[in-house]
């Protein structure tokens, strides 16, 4: 059965410009020395100096230790790419009760954030869609157009497709960065997580190989996180043709425990091949979920440079 | 009906109320959307099933509360309907209930029967009888009886009605009112009735209306149960070697159309014959083809009365039976033929096989197939035929011995013994002619032998025949004319003269064929007729042990009138008899008139309402306000439970579970 084309319910996000800008500045304020604070290259070691080799980058210190001309390699800091990948299949449009917006608007605010605050330190910002309709992929670029592109596409989607059973979605969006991501990108991947195939965590884990940094930013509605409903119930899903009849209070416990279980298995293994992980409500205040997604980034880094 | 009492049925209506809120309550849950509900296990059956239980009774007894509820407004109309006689300034009533219990109370109405039906009518009527009336009860099966005497006690009547049973018996309705008018009759009761509970069909549909000219009003309340009931039945089904004669009689006459007779040996049919197109008794030949066991004869299809679709195929020579022996040179007529004691046994029809034998048996089993026997004029018997005639008189055997000139002539070593022990003479009469006063025996025939003249006589000498012997006609001399004796469990008829044309003018006479026909009487008596009507009594003169198993495999009641048994069947079929250590088979046939199915007519003011109505006498609402208030009780009740019992989260969710 075709999913149904859904337009984005911004609610109070809108117009999502001029928040993700607002709160990008919020954010990048308080993230501006954290980022400084580091060389803001990578070290990428040593090795013996050769004739013609810039003297700058001497090892005076390891000379007079060891008695040795070293010479100390950096990579450059414009290498540090951000690549979003949005998840906009059906189940995004859905918005709760109590929900300012849908969870793609949520989402795409946060996607916003992240590309300004990106765009300000000078880093490319590339685009990438799971899922939806009218969308158009954005390779990575810089400059002052970038924002505004990256604003235009989030704008112009629509919620669509079910990835369960759209296969080549995951080609799509992940290959892409895989070819064309370099050492150092953040990947960030914006998604409830919920209707993504079974191989789509190991397809992105994947993505952290050669020194590529992954935050998986998982977005939900309260509904979805505390399973307001009473008595008997029915519950479609937005994707697939499931239709649940169910005991709301007796089946409340292993509902939760099962979305748990999803979020529990995405941070296990990102942490394990040294990503983030962080759950969002489209409750939350947006500032803080950035905030905690650009402090997770910088720890990655913090640590890489400390180790 | 007025519009109050249909306003108030009309709230019955609402009684479909609890079903539609019910439905409300369980439809189904609104659906939403939720993109994780893949993640929700399903839990639908827990719900509705403890939905259901609760539901369910609770609607049960919403549903029944307001059908009471309605039926309470409505219940000035609404009561229990029931037969009830009607009062005149509320005088006790003397009450004669006639049932009929005849075979035609078996067709089947709405699912049951007439019988049943009249019965809860007769109980209805008790029921409603008070105190001071007086009740008896008559049973119009052929012949009527008396099944309870007029009584005050209601109690011993209630329990009377409620134990009678239906049987096959034909109808007599007019005897049964001649009955039950004796029943009141005397009575102090002013007010004296006659109820007659019946489908009316008497076998004599012309007959004059019932209660016409009867002194007790008579009230004829089930009149629904007069109508003509389509049936067939067969009456007797005799074998004679390989063929079957049926006589089976249909009302009415296309209710034969489509249907046959057909022969069961077991459960295979050996025989099969069209029903002709005819009304009333009609004999029908099968052919049997060698056929062998016991045979059974059944009708195909159905009608209104199944118990006369089937009878047991019996050989005729079972029949009552009489030997007729009798020397062809001596008892011969002019005219020929056979002799005339043979002749006018023929003559009287009275269902009765004759077999003329040449010589009386010597032996015992060649005896032992006849009920009775006709010896003319013999010779006086030999040794060997002495002791099996013996034996025979013994097991019931019945005989008409003729003295006649032959008698003194016995030769060496013959004797009428035991059938006249002593000497016999044979002379001319000294006395011509009977002495009617001493032949009542004959009644008013008995004139006609006052002037009789044989050429001669027999003369016996009664001290030799022992004390039990009655002499039942006298010369006008005082010497007997007709010796009876019971011999054993048989009987003998001893006559002074013979039959013979040469002799006398005996058989042209009227007390002759009474004769006969007390001699036949008497065989079925001591022997049982072979096949009787049903209501008709088998009479067992001298039996010493009685024993009969119907056809239900029912023992039978014997009662005793005197040395004799008498059962009375009352079932179709056939019986087994126990006598005296004798087994016999015994055949009781349906009436034929009882299948005419056509109701006789009653007389217009037999329908009065003021005898009696069927108007309603129970007023039903206190019962259903007793019953609301059980039901609310129950409602209260089915509540509290249902708050006390935990919900289905809690017992899961505790250890115990």
């Amino acid at each position: 059965m075709a999913t149904p084309l859904r337009s984005i319910d911004w609610g109070s996000i809108a117009p999502l410009r001029l928040r993700a800008r607002a709160l990008a500045d919020g954010v990048y304020a308080g993230a501006h020395r954290s980022l400084r604070r580091g060389p803001g290259v990578e070290f990428g070691g040593h090795r013996e100096y050769v004739p013609g080799d810039d003297l700058r980058w001497l090892d005076h210190r390891a000379l007079l230790r060891h008695d040795k001309l070293l010479v100390r390699e950096f990579e450059t800091e414009t290498d540090r790419g951000l690549r979003i990948i949005i998840d906009a299949s059906a189940s995004m449009a859905f918005r709760g009760s109590k929900a300012p917006a849908s969870k793609f608007a949520f989402a795409a605010l946060l996607a916003g954030a992240l590309a300004r605050i990106a765009l300000a330190s000078g880093d490319p910002v590339g685009l990438e869609w799971l899922g939806g309709a009218a969308v158009r992929p954005l390779p990575a670029m810089s400059g002052r157009e970038a924002f505004e592109r990256v604003v235009g596409a989030l704008e112009s989607a629509a919620t669509s497709g079910d990835l369960r059973l759209d296969a080549a979605a995951l080609d799509q969006a992940f290959g892409a960065i895989a070819r064309r991501a370099k050492r150092g990108t953040i990947i960030v991947l914006l998604s409830d997580l919920i209707d993504l195939p079974d191989e789509a965590l190991d397809r992105f884990a994947a993505l952290g190989l050669g020194g590529r940094v992954l935050l998986a930013v998982q977005v939900l509605d309260q509904d979805e996180l505390t399973f307001p409903f009473h008595g008997t119930v029915r519950l479609r899903a937005l994707e697939g043709a499931s239709v649940v009849e169910t005991d709301a209070e007796a089946t409340r416990e292993q509902y939760l425990a099962k979305l748990d279980g999803i979020a529990d298995e995405w941070s296990a293994k990102l942490t394990y091949l040294g990503g983030q992980f962080v759950r969002a409500s489209t409750s939350d205040d947006p500032a803080e979920i950035v905030r905690r997604s650009v402090s997770a980034v910088a720890g990655r880094f913090t640590h890489g440079i400390d180790g | 009906m007025t519009f109050v009492y249909a306003a108030a049925l009309a709230v019955a209506i609402l009684a479909v109320a609890p079903f539609v809120a019910h439905l409300l309550q369980r439809r189904r849950a609104d659906e939403r959307d939720f993109p994780p509900a893949r993640l929700v296990p399903p839990s639908q059956p827990v719900a509705r099933r403890r939905r259901r239980i609760d539901d369910r009774a609770l609607y049960a007894v919403r549903t029944v509360a307001v059908l009471a509820l309605a039926l309470l407004g409505a219940t000035p109309f609404a009561r229990c309907s029931s037969l009830a006689l009607g009062r005149e300034g509320g005088a006790s009533i003397a009450l004669a209930i006639v049932l009929d219990d005849s075979l035609s109370m078996l067709a089947e109405v709405e699912q049951k029967t007439r019988w049943d039906r009249a019965l809860r009518a007769a109980d209805e009527l008790v029921e409603g009888a008070r105190e001071g009336d007086a009740v008896g009860v008559v049973l119009a099966g052929a012949p009527p009886r008396i099944a309870l005497a007029a009584t005050t006690d209601l109690a011993a009547a209630r329990s009377v009605v409620r134990s009678l049973s239906a049987s096959h018996r034909a109808t007599d309705l007019e005897g049964a009112l001649e009955l039950a008018q004796s029943l009141v009759h005397g009575l102090p009761q002013t007010d004296r009735r006659m109820v007659l509970l019946s489908d009316l069909a008497d076998g004599h549909p012309d007959g004059p209306p019932l209660g016409e000219s009867s002194e007790t009003p008579l009230w004829v309340p089930l009149t629904d149960l007069a109508q003509p009931a389509a049936n067939c039945a067969v009456l007797r089904a005799d074998r004679q070697r390989d063929r079957a004669t049926i006589r089976v009689a249909c009302f009415p006459a296309a209710e034969s159309r489509r249907r046959s007779i057909e022969i069961y040996a077991g459960d295979k049919v050996v025989g099969r014959t069209p029903l002709p197109d005819e009304a009333g008794g009609v004999d029908v030949g099968v052919d049997l083809a060698g056929a062998s066991g016991d045979l059974e004869a059944r009708i195909t299809g159905k009608d209104a009365i199944r118990a006369d679709d089937v009878a047991p195929v019996l050989a005729t020579t079972g029949g009552l039976s009489i030997a007729i022996i009798a020397d062809p040179a001596g008892a011969k007529l002019v005219t020929g033929g056979a002799p005339p004691v043979e002749q006018a046994l023929a003559a009287l029809e009275l269902d009765v096989r004759l077999r003329p034998l040449p010589l009386l048996p010597d032996r015992l089993e060649d005896l032992a197939g006849f009920a009775g026997m006709v010896i003319e004029d013999p010779p006086g018997f030999t040794p060997e035929a002495r002791r099996s005639l013996a034996a025979w008189t013994d097991r019931g055997g019945v005989v008409l011995l003729a003295l006649g000139p032959h008698a003194p002539l016995a030769p060496l070593g013959a004797n009428f013994e035991p059938l006249v022990p002593g000497s016999i003479t044979w002379g001319p009469s000294p006395s011509p002619g009977l002495d009617d006063k001493a032949s009542v025996l004959f009644g008013s025939a008995a004139a006609g032998l006052v002037d009789f003249r044989p050429r001669g006589r027999a003369t016996v000498d009664l001290n030799a025949l022992g004390g039990a012997v009655q002499v039942s006609a006298r010369w006008k001399d005082g010497a007997p004319w007709l010796i009876e004796r019971p011999l054993g469990r048989g009987f003998v008829f001893i006559l002074t003269v013979p039959t013979s044309p040469d002799e006398s003018d005996l058989a042209l006479r009227p007390a002759f064929l009474l004769l006969l026909d007390r001699l036949v009487d008497a065989t079925r008596t001591r022997n049982g007729a072979y096949r009787i009507t049903v209501g008709e009594a088998w009479s067992f003169e001298g039996a010493k042990s009685l024993e009969v198993v119907g056809p239900e495999k029912a023992q039978l009641r014997v009662t005793e009138e005197g040395t004799r048994k008498v059962v009375v069947p009352d079932r179709i079929g056939a019986y087994d008899i126990t006598l005296d250590r004798d087994k016999l088979t015994r055949i009781v046939a349906a009436s034929e008139k009882e299948v005419d199915g056509r109701p006789r007519k009653v007389s217009p003011g037999s329908q009065s309402s003021s005898l009696g109505d069927t108007r309603a006498r129970v007023d039903l609402s206190p019962y259903l306000a007793i019953g609301l208030l059980a039901l609310l009780v129950s409602e209260l009740a089915l509540r509290l439970r249902a708050r006390r019992t935990p919900p289905l989260d809690a017992e899961r969710a505790s250890p115990a579970s």
